[in-house]
């Protein structure tokens, strides 16, 4: 039961969304008042989603919510806040063209907004920034003080922050602890989000560990190794075993070498990344989303500009080639998201079944007319092949479920009869079948001698399927590894950003880790 | 089961169909209510005002009136090609009117000159074509290489366009005889009339023939495929080995040529002037209606048929409401507006709701 310095206490939360998906399944989450509080987890382990409620911005599907003792229902974010819940999220919620004092005070009646008041406020926090600046002009790290003020200013002093550092650089990080501490210091309680192991353990004093929906376990920050809480993490059960033969890899057939890459906002999202592709392997990337993988696949696929280093594909030189030229030398790419890049959900399962092929000789006539028998045919093909479940041809993608949608993507890239499959995220949001059905297929293809880069959130689904396996964190790999020479241990200490090499013995000399 | 569901794909597809067919029907009450009520109120009689509308652009008792509504449509169906064909690749491309004018202007350089019967027509369709296009094709090369937004650069291109085809018609080809108008395309570059007497050619056919060419090329060629994945998910269109810009560009020209057409075939086609007048009173305006008919049509080229022939025929009848109901003009002016209004609006409605879904890159 909670205590008198308990300020949060959220009992026995489930959330249940409307696609039936549970996110949350009976949590129990304490707070005590003026204390940094780590919520740590791997994607999908409901950290946001429970932070979510707490600022109102969800209702959960049953449990009870206690505020300094008193029972609380938010019905929307700004209940929380007059109870002075806040929340920081990731992607930030500033107007562009606003300044920075324009900003803070959006939203706000006339009679509270005080200038003087928010400059002492940057005084006594070491908040510092350029209130007449617009934000647009703004690097990353100041937009998010800005968003700090702008909750302290509205009397927030239980203040969340979701994953605040993705984007910030080492040092904006350092000032953002400073700044947390500073107001841990004021009797502000801060509640981090986040999947870092380390900077939990710089900043925080005790942490919940939260693991598919559940509490794997609170303790003391101090009290804690990264051992300990990289398996706590990580530690799960495995669903299902998937059958395979050994790898009888074959040559190099995609290699890269020292990639560098930015992200949409400008800084490295990938940090010379280097390794190679075998023909008849999969190999994985693992790593929390977020820490480039994205960026890797788009700069390996043509959609996004390689910045130095190197592509090559079956020993020829692809660096920044378009996607059309890589997909005629056998790449094929099943992307991450299949909405957004795999399909043009208003056009029909058809024209959806040649994108990126609609050039070849099968499927266009002297005049480049479409030639829509051989394309209809083509079609059906996929749809009996991949048992997709279609009204027809010529229905538009969007009707279709988005297992089947995702079996589309699938099918189309694989009669490219390609070379290399780079498969980002194949099992999204597909129910048990439908990942277990293209899991086999990524297998089968491994088989057959295609060279497979796997890339998934899905830690369960890398570390099955992979041959080799990397461990991404902040744009640079950990470690490469056979997934069987792992201890989840050890693939929870990368994910959350120690490299292989500090790991080496670490059962038998713990000293090594903890000087790093 | 094949065919069951492929059933079931049909009665969706004609589901769509019919709400789609309820929504003109309804659009089109609303819009004549409206007006009706106008007039009304104006001291005018709408039933009245109404019939002599009708039996001045559709009746069949004298040929004359549907000639006249068709000649109308002709003009207006070409420019909303080109509205059309942008949108299909994404683009807002309110160009048509200023690459009509030069459309027009090609004509006309090519009536200034000294050449072999016969080759007046296809030099003027030619030149005509690819001034238009090249038109359209600087607010592409703007938009591609430089970010500009087409709407903008568009509007502003249509004004230059309106005062260079204005300062080609008095200093540049002025008509020796008629000072109101340009040099008129010699005789035998005219088109042949359908209908004796009336303002009705062989233009009209060229717009129909237009319209099937361009819905030939947007859903069976591969330029068309790549038009449309472009405009419906640029992002998926780049994954598919797509070069959006080039698509776009690709979207301009085209769309270039079709108002090119429209301006060609004003001046080869329609009675009596043959050529450019004051103030380019006999084009102005077309590029805009053609929007209204693209949007009518729901911005597709079999869409645009019926639509443009309806606007037409609101054109057409006008001339009906001010002699025989006596409606001014500027009430009959009135009363179109208002009816286009209410017909194009769902489809401008459902178009600036995608685009800004879209740059929020959001999916619904």
């Amino acid at each position: 039961m909670p205590r008198n310095d308990t300020i949060v206490y959220m009992k026995d939360i489930v959330k249940v969304y409307p696609d039936g998906t549970v996110a949350l399944r009976g949590v129990d989450f304490e707070v005590k008042k003026g204390e940094i509080h780590g919520l740590l987890g791997e994607n999908g382990a409901g950290k946001t989603t429970l932070m979510k409620i707490l600022s109102g911005l969800l209702r959960p599907t049953s449990g009870e919510i206690y505020i300094r003792g008193r029972k609380v229902h938010f019905k929307s974010a700004s209940e929380a806040l007059k109870h002075g819940i806040g929340m920081v999220h990731q992607h930030l919620a500033l107007v562009p063209a606003f300044t920075a004092y324009e900003n803070i005070i959006l939203g706000l009646p006339g009679k509270v907004i005080d200038r003087k008041k928010i400059e002492e406020l940057m005084e006594t926090t070491g908040l510092k920034i350029p209130l007449d600046a617009k934000v647009e002009d703004l690097p990353f790290g100041v937009r998010q003080r800005i968003e700090i003020l702008k909750m302290l200013y509205r009397n927030v002093d239980i203040l969340i922050l979701d994953e605040p550092t993705t984007n910030l650089t080492p040092i904006e990080t350092k000032e953002l602890f400073e700044t947390l501490r500073n107001l841990k210091k004021q009797g502000k309680t801060i509640i981090f989000i986040t999947h870092k192991l380390r900077e939990v353990l710089e900043v925080t004093d005790r942490v919940t560990v939260l693991r598919r929906g559940r509490v794997v376990g609170v303790v003391e920050t101090s009290k804690a190794t990264p051992e300990m809480l990289a398996k706590m993490m990580v530690g799960r059960e495995v669903v299902f075993r998937i059958e395979k033969k050994p790898a009888r890899p074959g040559e190099p057939v995609l290699v890269v070498k020292d990639l560098w890459v930015r992200s949409d906002l400008g800084g490295w999202a990938v940090k010379g990344v280097s390794f190679a592709v075998y023909s008849g392997e999969i190999f994985g990337i693992a790593g929390v989303e977020g820490n480039g993988q994205s960026e890797l696949v788009e700069a390996i696929t043509g959609l996004r500009r390689v910045e130095k280093g190197q592509v090559i594909l079956m020993g020829r030189d692809v660096t920044n080639k378009p996607p059309s030229e890589l997909y005629r030398m056998g790449l094929s790419h099943i992307p991450e998201d299949r909405q957004k890049l795999g399909l043009v959900l208003d056009m029909t399962v058809a024209e959806n079944s040649v994108l990126g092929i609609h050039r070849l000789k099968k499927f266009i006539g002297k005049l480049l007319n479409m030639k829509w028998k051989n394309i209809n045919v083509h079609a059906k093909k996929i749809i009996e092949r991949f048992e997709i479940v279609a009204p027809g041809v010529r229905a538009p993608a969007r009707s279709l479920s988005g297992g089947n949608q995702q079996k589309l993507v699938v099918g189309r890239e694989l009669s490219k009869t390609p070379v290399v499959i780079v498969a980002a995220q194949p099992t999204r949001g597909l129910d048990v079948a439908a990942t277990e059905y293209i899991r086999k297929i990524l297998i089968k293809m491994r088989d057959e001698g295609k060279a497979v880069l796997l890339v998934s959130a899905d830690l369960d689904e890398v570390l099955q399927l992979s041959d080799r396996v990397a461990i991404m964190y902040e744009g640079e790999f950990m470690g490469i590894a056979k997934p069987e020479e792992l201890t989840e241990e050890q693939i929870g200490l990368m994910m959350g950003g120690y490299h292989m090499d500090q790991l080496k013995n670490t059962s038998s000399n713990r000293k090594v880790l903890e000087a790093s | 089961m094949g065919s069951l569901s492929s059933l079931k794909g049909k009665l969706v597809l004609l589901k769509g169909t019919l709400e789609k067919l309820v929504e003109i029907i309804f659009a089109i009450i609303v819009g004549f209510v409206i007006a009706g009520l106008m007039m009304y109120m104006g001291g005018f009689d709408p039933i009245k005002a109404y019939a002599a509308m009708f039996e001045t652009s559709l009746s069949l008792t004298d040929p004359y009136y549907i000639a006249m509504t068709l000649s109308f449509a002709t003009p207006v169906m070409l420019t909303a090609l080109t509205f059309a064909i942008g949108v299909r690749a994404g683009l807002f491309n309110i160009g048509a009117e200023g690459q009509m004018y030069m459309g027009a202007l090609g004509a006309v350089i090519v009536a200034s000159w000294t050449l072999p019967g016969p080759l007046y027509l296809p030099l003027a369709f030619i030149v005509g074509s690819l001034l238009a296009a090249a038109w359209g094709l600087i607010a592409g090369l703007l938009k591609v290489l430089r970010g500009v937004n087409e709407v903008v650069s568009t509007i502003m291109l249509n004004w230059i366009a309106f005062w260079i085809v204005e300062y080609a018609r008095v200093y540049v080809y002025p008509n020796p005889i008629d000072a109101s108008k340009t040099i008129s395309m010699p005789p035998p570059g005219r088109l042949p009339l359908l209908i004796r007497g009336t303002e009705l050619s062989v233009s009209f056919i060229i717009a129909i023939i237009t319209v099937f060419i361009v819905y030939y090329l947007l859903w069976h060629m591969v330029l068309g495929y790549e038009i449309r994945a472009t405009g419906l998910n640029p992002t998926a269109a780049r994954y598919g080995g797509i070069n959006p810009k080039k698509t776009m560009l690709w979207a301009f020209i085209i769309g270039g040529i079709a108002a090119g057409l429209a301006g060609v075939s004003e001046i080869t086609g329609r009675p009596p002037s043959y050529a450019i007048t004051t103030g380019l009173s006999n084009l102005f305006g077309y590029g805009f209606d053609g929007i209204a008919v693209s949007l009518i049509g729901a911005n597709h080229p079999l869409g645009i048929i019926p639509a443009a022939i309806f606007i037409g025929a609101l054109s057409a009848g006008s001339r009906g409401m001010q002699t025989t109901a006596g409606v001014p003009l500027e009430m009959v002016k009135a009363v179109q507006g208002i009816i286009v209004w209410a017909l194009a609006m769902p489809g401008l409605i459902r178009l600036i709701r995608r685009r800004m879904i879209r740059r929020r890159g959001v999916e619904l």
